[in-house]
């Protein structure tokens, strides 16, 4: 009996548990209703940027005169008087801090400190410290805030480059420019949001590689174009001989519609892309010379940014033509120029390393400032990291060089609602360890797309099953800087 | 009948269906998306409300007083409770999903309906917690009248927050209280750092536990001395150094820290806020100060001009709507490019490409947006003072680029009627001074004004900054006009290696540039060296010096531009010897190419045209189809003696009919460096004699063992070469 009266219990809450279940799973399933994509497992993350920004952005554009091979802050920014008196000690181990060297001074006997071959002196109503080597840069010193405090992970030249344009070293990531023309779209649709000018100079070299230009994972329509500096600004949009523009048009459409039936069959987002890829080639073929034809520019334009700025292939040149693209609403323009990695003979190529880009640099921030662009263009200048403050290979009275240094080094940027005329940051007196406001890699990201209008921890990219960033997982926008 | 109604099954159901449903909103309500037609039921939550409210204090009131009423009534009241309560339960919950739904809707402060939802979520649940637990054994008075104080608490915290909601905080007593911030409407000279700027903040988030009736912690925050002297822990902050200051600290713990500051139920500083007490500190903490008198780019000064200024026609919210996406999408052309200013605002930026394509018709047509244009880039565009009327119709622009445009002082005259326009670029255009002054005055928002360009001379726009202080007039030369020096003239030639004669092409890349030259090794001059007409022909290898004249400028530094001859350009060139790993270049063809290298080589990106060999001399064998008179072999070396370049020791030259029968015809012994020099490239010369050879055997030995001054003594040099010239 008792065995009953249990089963019939059990019975009964076996019951009740189904019939709870179903109503609390109808229950489930009505709220289901309202929430789009639940069950499906599509994400709509990809589909959160617009290509505009979050908020009302400081900067439009970019212009990253970028000093690859990492100049010296120390014949540069960063002045260290006491290093100077310093020159031929050792470096003491409490500054060094057991920090790993590269394999070219790892294994040097000694480390002599030496402390810069050419003067500085201070500029402008900030007062700031900038070496004799930079006297153009030095007369724009209230326009440029001058961050001294930077530092970053890598300690040789293709991490830490690929670092600083993808915000990962091992590269396939999307470069900066990638990143914001995914997340701005492009201003001008006759030119490519992100383009790529290179430049030399005669000192001690390291390549770029188009890897620094890369769309990564983001659509392919994001990837930097690069201009050279031969009569075909842009590789293959001329139509080539024999082929007029009507016949072009002819060829693109049928192209098009072909490409129309595959993206209908197999739905390949590349596919419409490569479409698109065409159409703006088509356009640049009447917007590139427009741009390219620096015949017209007035007298006062070539003082400014010095003769050179006429012949093609150079900095000042480039940057020249930086202008001109950002005024023609191209979104990032990214400059490098090669030749800064002093090893060895230090002055003698960091002077002409100077000579090359100070003049222009200088030109640049003038000529966007003068025609009232400044304010929402953001003017950057920086190399991938630092250099030692003590010598690499032999020291002589008038001869030195420096190897690399992750620790500290600077960087200035101008307009695009950066605070104007400030340093931000120190080194130890020594310069070797920052001593105040440091700015990581990841916080310097943040900080650009911050001035964009984009916020870094929202401008994200789904890719392989984990949400991708500029900044990775890292960042912080330095406030202090910005107007 | 009591009976029926407890058919007690249906009930429970009933709510233990609604409590999933709530839980899977609360669970997705980030993901909800709450179709247009159910939006009115979100929006009847403020009216439904009102009922729950009333049934479950009602049935609260019942509940605790079921247990003293004993006579007959007692089941009445209990059954009548029980359906008050299920019915107030279900109310309830109906009323929070509404809220739910509501809450998904743009616009509601998110801190404070989160403190809504979760009161309302509470209120719900335990109304049917109640419910199910009322009847069993063990609940008995204690218990309902716990119950009961709980719910009817919830209820009212949850009804005070939701009409905090509705009417705006402090709507009760706001009547009686002073706003601080209505004192401090805009920044003027007396605005001082902290009466004006921090106090407010410190009044409205921290003033109501640190004041002299609560001062927990012992710490006051009701005006500068007592901010000043700091509470139990200590001082609250340290000048200039935010990061070690108590206040800051505290206010930057984790919200479920229990130190942290204001306590997580209390009402929480805003970014702005903390950006502001942050900064304040930085700057020194400033008690008595006035904003004014804080340097101009200082980052307190900036946020509490921000903070102050937020309602004038600057602020960057539109109050106008957004354009209908249809008329934005029939705009937009790859030519006229229009875009939000940003994600949800209806400002639109437009800009204009394509000199050829555009027409007055291009600004016309944005009549249909006049509304919300806030920026136009029309530079380098030929817009016509025809124009002007269309822009200016457009009457809530900030940001206007008419750089290197045809309007001119006239046409820009008619754009006062932008009084929101913020930025005006001109530069490039043919306005004046006068015209400037009053386009000056009539645009009442101007900050910046670009006039580079323009008719205006210097002295001019200073006239103009020191008369409109307020405005950043921009487009000065600042200072003298600066004797440049030009760069160097340059060859255009493909080649500098010839073997017969060679037309120099001289260039220079600036404008009416005069180039001036010698081929005799002197220096040229602006007299008496001839002026390069384009028609220089040079028939041997010659150091052409030229330079570069221009008036207002200074002339160029000489440019040394060497062409080499090579009349015997061997038909077949064989290498007999391995060359150095990085300077393998083409094999032997590297030597006869016509193709000069650069400095730099010891880098394989620089390594372009050089030829090398280290350890092992150079051995090239040369045959010609016709028998040549060979006088002279020579080899342009680079030499880079820091880093171990050298030239070659000696060069020996044979010469004979076939490979097997060769004679020597010239053997030179090379000068070596003697101390470590700046790199340079140099043509070494082996003279020979001989006559009628079709074969010819060229060897060049590199210096096996660097001399003892040389950082690298004992060990091999590189020896590298781009071309060799048999003459």
């Amino acid at each position: 009996m008792e065995k009953t009266i249990l089963e019939h219990g059990l019975n009964l809450n076996r019951r009740r548990f189904l019939s709870r279940l179903s109503l609390g799973l109808g229950s489930a399933a009505l709220g289901s209703l309202l929430v789009p994509d639940l069950f499906s497992g599509s994400s709509t993350e990809n589909d959160l940027v617009t290509g505009l920004p979050d908020f009302a952005p400081k900067a439009k554009r970019i212009i990253y005169l970028f000093q690859n091979g990492a100049p010296s802050q120390l014949e540069s920014f960063d002045y260290k008087p006491a290093l100077r008196r310093m020159t031929g000690e050792e470096l003491p181990d409490s500054v060094r801090m057991g920090q790993r060297l590269t394999g070219m001074t790892a294994n040097q006997k000694a480390f002599p400190m030496v402390g810069s071959f050419c003067d500085f002196r201070q500029y402008g109503a900030s007062g700031a410290w900038i070496s004799d080597l930079f006297p153009y840069t030095a007369r724009i010193v209230d326009d440029i805030c001058i961050v001294r405090s930077m530092y970053t992970e890598a300690i040789n030249h293709d991490p830490a480059l690929t670092f600083f344009q993808t915000g990962a070293q091992q590269g396939n990531r999307p470069s900066m420019g990638a990143w914001l023309s995914y997340g701005l779209g492009s201003e001008n649709k006759n030119l490519p949001a992100f383009c790529v000018l290179l430049s030399r100079g005669i000192g001690n070299g390291q390549g770029v590689y188009s890897k620094l230009w890369t769309n990564g994972f983001l659509d392919s329509i994001h990837q930097g174009v690069q201009f050279s500096n031969g009569e075909d600004p842009v590789l293959f949009i001329n139509d080539p001989t024999g082929m007029d523009r009507a016949m072009r048009r002819r060829m693109l459409d049928n192209i098009s519609e072909l490409n129309n039936i595959s993206y209908q069959e197999f739905g390949d987002a590349e596919i419409a892309t490569r479409i698109r890829q065409y159409e703006l080639a088509f356009r640049m073929q009447t917007a590139v010379p427009e741009v390219m034809d620096v015949s017209k520019e007035p007298d006062d334009v070539i003082r400014l940014y010095g003769p050179d700025c006429m012949v093609p292939g150079t900095f000042a040149a480039n940057a020249l033509l930086a202008r001109k693209l950002s005024e023609s609403g191209v979104r990032f323009v990214q400059l490098y120029h090669q030749g800064w990695d002093q090893h060895g003979d230090l002055p003698y190529e960091i002077t002409k390393q100077a000579k090359d880009v100070d003049q222009a640099s200088a030109a640049l921030v003038i000529d966007l400032k003068r025609r009232g662009l400044l304010d929402e263009t953001l003017v950057i200048w920086g190399g991938e990291f630092g250099r030692t403050n003590y010598s690499q290979g032999r020291l002589t009275k008038d001869n030195y060089g420096r190897d690399h240094h992750p620790r500290c080094f600077s960087i200035w940027m101008a307009g695009g609602g950066v605070k104007p005329g400030i340093v931000y940051g120190e080194t130890d007196e020594l310069g070797y360890n920052i001593a105040k406001d440091p700015v990581h890699v990841h916080d310097f990201h943040a900080t650009v797309l911050h001035q964009l209008g984009l916020d870094h921890e929202k401008l994200v990219y789904k890719h392989l099953g984990r949400r991708y960033r500029l900044t990775d997982v890292a960042g912080n926008v330095v406030k202090d800087i910005l107007a | 009948m009591w009976k029926k109604l407890e058919s007690k099954g249906v009930q429970d159901n009933a709510l233990f269906a609604f409590a999933v449903f709530i839980a899977f909103l609360i669970l997705f309500e980030g993901e909800l998306a709450i179709p247009t037609w159910l939006q009115p039921v979100g929006r009847m939550h403020a009216m439904v409300v009102h009922f729950p409210i009333v049934l479950i204090l009602l049935a609260a009131v019942l509940e605790v007083v079921r247990f003293y009423i004993t006579d007959e009534s007692t089941r009445f009241y209990s059954v009548f409770t029980k359906q008050l309560l299920f019915v107030g339960a279900l109310l309830s919950g109906v009323t929070v999903v509404m809220g739910i739904f509501l809450a998904r809707e743009e616009g509601y402060d998110t801190q404070a309906v989160v403190a809504h939802k979760w009161a309302g979520v509470v209120v719900f649940y335990s109304a049917v917690l109640l419910f199910a637990v009322r009847d069993r054994n063990w609940f008995g008075v204690i218990h309902a009248r716990a119950a009961a104080v709980l719910l009817v608490g919830c209820v009212l915290v949850v009804g005070h927050l939701g009409g905090s909601l509705t009417h705006g905080e402090n709507y009760v007593w706001q009547p009686i209280a002073t706003s601080f911030f209505s004192s401090a409407a805009a920044v003027s000279v007396d605005t001082l750092a902290f009466d004006d700027i921090v106090k407010p903040i410190l009044e409205s988030r921290c003033r109501s536990c640190h004041n002299p009736l609560k001062n927990k912690g012992n710490l006051l925050l009701t005006d500068s001395v007592t901010m000043a002297r700091g509470g139990k822990t200590g001082p609250l902050f340290l000048s200039g150094n935010p990061e070690e200051s108590l206040i800051l600290q505290r206010i930057a713990l984790p919200l479920d820290e229990k130190k942290h500051m204001p306590p997580s139920e209390k009402p929480q500083l805003t970014d702005e806020e903390k950006n502001i007490l942050y900064q304040w500190v930085k700057s020194g903490a400033p008690f008595q100060r006035r904003v004014t008198t804080l340097p101009e780019s200082d980052s307190f000064r900036l946020l509490a001009i921000q903070m102050l200024e937020k309602g004038s026609p600057s602020q960057r919210q539109f109050d106008f709507p957004p354009a209908p996406s249809e008329t934005l999408a029939r705009l937009n052309s790859n030519y006229r490019v229009i875009r939000p200013v940003s994600r949800n605002s209806p400002a639109v930026a437009v800009n204009v490409y394509n000199h050829s394509l555009y027409s007055s018709s291009t600004i016309e047509e944005l009549g249909a947006i006049r509304e919300q244009v806030v920026t136009l880039d029309l530079s380098n565009m030929p817009v016509a003072d025809e124009d002007i009327p269309y822009i200016a119709r457009l009457r809530n622009v900030r940001r206007l680029n008419l750089n290197f445009t045809s309007v001119t002082g006239s046409g820009l005259a008619r754009l006062g009627a932008l009084r929101y326009l913020e930025y005006l670029s001109i530069a490039g255009t043919s306005v004046s001074y006068t015209e400037v002054n009053h386009l000056l005055t009539s645009l009442p928002a101007l900050k910046s004004l670009a006039l580079w360009e323009t008719l205006l001379t210097d002295a001019e726009i200073a006239t103009l900054q020191r008369d409109f202080p307020h405005v950043r007039i921009l487009g000065a030369r600042e200072g003298e006009i600066e004797m440049i020096r030009l760069n160097s003239p340059r060859m255009a030639n493909k080649t500098r290696v010839f073997d017969d004669s060679i037309i120099l092409e001289l260039i220079h890349p600036v404008r009416g540039t005069e180039i001036r030259y010698t081929i005799d090794g002197t220096e040229p001059d602006s007299v008496s060296s001839p002026l390069y007409n384009g028609r220089l022909v040079l028939a041997r290898t010659t150091s052409v010096k030229a330079k570069a004249y221009k008036k207002d400028w200074i002339s160029s530094e000489v440019a040394m531009l060497n062409v080499y001859r090579s009349a015997h350009e061997p038909d077949t060139a064989i290498l007999l010897s391995r060359l150095n790993r990085v300077h393998v270049q083409k094999g032997a063809p590297t030597f006869f190419d016509h193709e000069l290298g650069t400095f730099n080589a010891n880098s394989p990106a620089w390594a372009n045209n050089w030829g090398g060999v280290r350890n092992n001399p150079l051995a090239l064998l040369l045959r010609y189809d016709v028998p040549r008179t060979i006088g002279q072999v020579s080899l342009n070396c680079l030499v880079e003696t820091e880093t171990g370049i050298f030239p070659p020791e000696a060069i020996e030259v044979w010469g004979g009919d076939s490979p097997d029968d060769m004679r020597l015809i010239g053997r030179k012994r090379i000068e070596l460096p003697s101390d470590y020099q700046k790199p340079y490239i140099q043509l070494f010369d082996c003279p020979t004699d001989s006559s009628d050879v079709t074969y010819v055997k060229i060897l060049a030995a590199p210096v096996m063992k660097f001399p003892a001054w040389h950082r690298n003594a004992g060990r091999p040099a590189l020896l590298l070469v781009d071309e060799i010239l048999v003459n």
